[in-house]
């Protein structure tokens, strides 16, 4: 083996998390009884593509259109089991559209905020290490939107696949080898509650290694599970 | 297939040891530099950064609030690591650069390695840092990654022929707001 692959195997192997991954978090305190509230489902960010040799996402269009097709069936499926009043985000004539749609994308790096320092114990930072509480949000300006009004909640969903081209995959096979782990592929999905009042997010599902193919019916219907699974509020199974 | 650089790539982007807490009080050394401050407040120091000079500190990670110090880059040298040295080569840090090609710099080297779709440099203004020249601009900005709209605000000098930036970045909604009144503090509080 060159050397510069086995001092690169062994730089990762240190840097490599060693604590197991969490996936799921709440505020402190935080119930919800079911029939209480009202929870709008905004629209999901869903973005699937493929993954090249090099790591770089290369969208793809007609997966994406799959993706939401099957995601927004599986939803629809599951929005009537989830223990409270579940509405689709109706934008109106309120004009709030682009806003919600940075929201949207807000609501994604907070979640990944959560999975990188939060549910990574080992990676934690320590001032939120030290309170062990669960302080993340969007800020209670969302509360303010008129296409919001007389919601509780917004249940927030995002999905990112990219699935591993064959020079991916090659490369995690020759890395391999080396004795570095390289991944081929990335799913990741968010599912959050925010509550509206104080822009708190008060419960999140995420994970950077999610199952089901988005691409298709079935696939898409385990994922949604996934991604709901543990939905405060929902009557267990 | 060049296996090195997406190696690199990796083991840069996986978390390492762990993250610091950054105690009110006066900061030596910052960024292996001549730069330091003295925060208020408490501040969390990432392990993982993007160069040798350079370090980052956060409140809640550095998709949502990040300071980054650029301690000293000297002549011929990269703001950033540079991952791919042949497609994505990033700009130098030249030792006649004048203050107003410090914002330039900092734009094409995002552009070229932060995955960065869109960016404006929006006001430049004269500045001083401790006792120096310095220039002081805002921007915002765009990544692929992840499509939220950031802002930043920047402070950048030449001492010696090496440059200094600090830099704070924050999602425009609530985040930037929210934060900068403790970077404004942080900034007041540097010597270099």
């Amino acid at each position: 083996m060159p050397r510069h692959v086995a001092y690169l195997a062994a730089m990762f192997l240190l840097c490599a998390p060693v604590a197991a991954q969490e996936k799921t978090g709440s505020k402190p305190g935080f119930t919800l009884q079911p029939g209480t509230v009202r929870i709008v489902l905004m629209r999901p960010s869903i973005r699937v593509g493929a993954q090249s040799t090099g790591g770089m996402n290369e969208p793809n269009a007609d997966w994406t259109d799959q993706a939401r097709r099957h995601l927004t069936q599986a939803l629809h499926d599951a929005q009537s089991q989830l223990g409270n009043v579940v509405v689709d985000y109706e934008e109106g004539a309120s004009g709030d559209g682009p806003l919600l749609t940075q929201y949207t994308q807000l609501f994604g790096a907070v979640a990944d905020s959560v999975i990188e320092y939060q549910f990574f114990p080992g990676n934690r930072l320590p001032t939120k290490k030290r309170d062990k509480g669960f302080e993340w949000g969007v800020g209670a300006d969302i509360g303010k939107l008129r296409s919001l009004s007389g919601a509780n909640y917004a249940l927030f969903i995002n999905t990112h696949d990219e699935y591993g081209s064959t020079g991916r995959k090659m490369l995690q096979i020759v890395a391999a080898m080396g004795g570095v782990g390289i991944t081929s592929g990335v799913h990741v999905g968010h599912a959050g509650l925010i509550d509206l009042t104080t822009g708190e997010l008060v419960w999140l599902n995420a994970d950077r290694q999610m199952g089901g193919d988005v691409r298709t019916a079935e696939g898409a219907a385990k994922r949604v599970a996934q991604l709901l699974g543990g939905f405060p509020g929902k009557a267990a199974p | 297939m060049k296996l090195l650089p997406l190696l690199i790539a990796l083991a840069a982007a996986t978390p390492a040891v762990a993250n610091s807490l950054v105690s009110p009080g006066v900061r030596p050394g910052i960024a292996r530099s001549k730069l330091a401050a003295t925060p208020v407040g408490e501040w969390n120091r990432l392990s993982r950064v993007g160069g040798n000079n350079v370090e980052v500190w956060t409140i809640d990670g550095d998709l949502l609030n990040k300071i980054s110090f650029y301690g000293g880059i000297g002549r011929g040298r990269t703001l950033l690591r540079q991952v791919d040295r042949k497609r994505q080569p990033l700009p130098q840090v030249s030792a006649t650069m004048l203050l107003t090609d410090i914002p330039a710099l900092l734009e094409t080297t995002y552009r070229a390695q932060g995955a960065v779709v869109q960016m404006s440099i929006d006001t430049q203004q004269p500045a001083t840092l401790g006792t120096r020249k310095a220039i002081r601009f805002t921007y915002s900005f765009t990544r692929s990654t992840d499509e939220v709209q950031r802002k930043g605000e920047a402070i950048g000098t030449m001492v010696d022929g090496a440059l200094y930036l600090v830099t704070y970045e924050a999602p425009s909604l609530y985040f930037f707001d929210r934060d900068i009144a403790k970077y404004r503090a942080l900034l007041n509080s540097l010597a270099l």
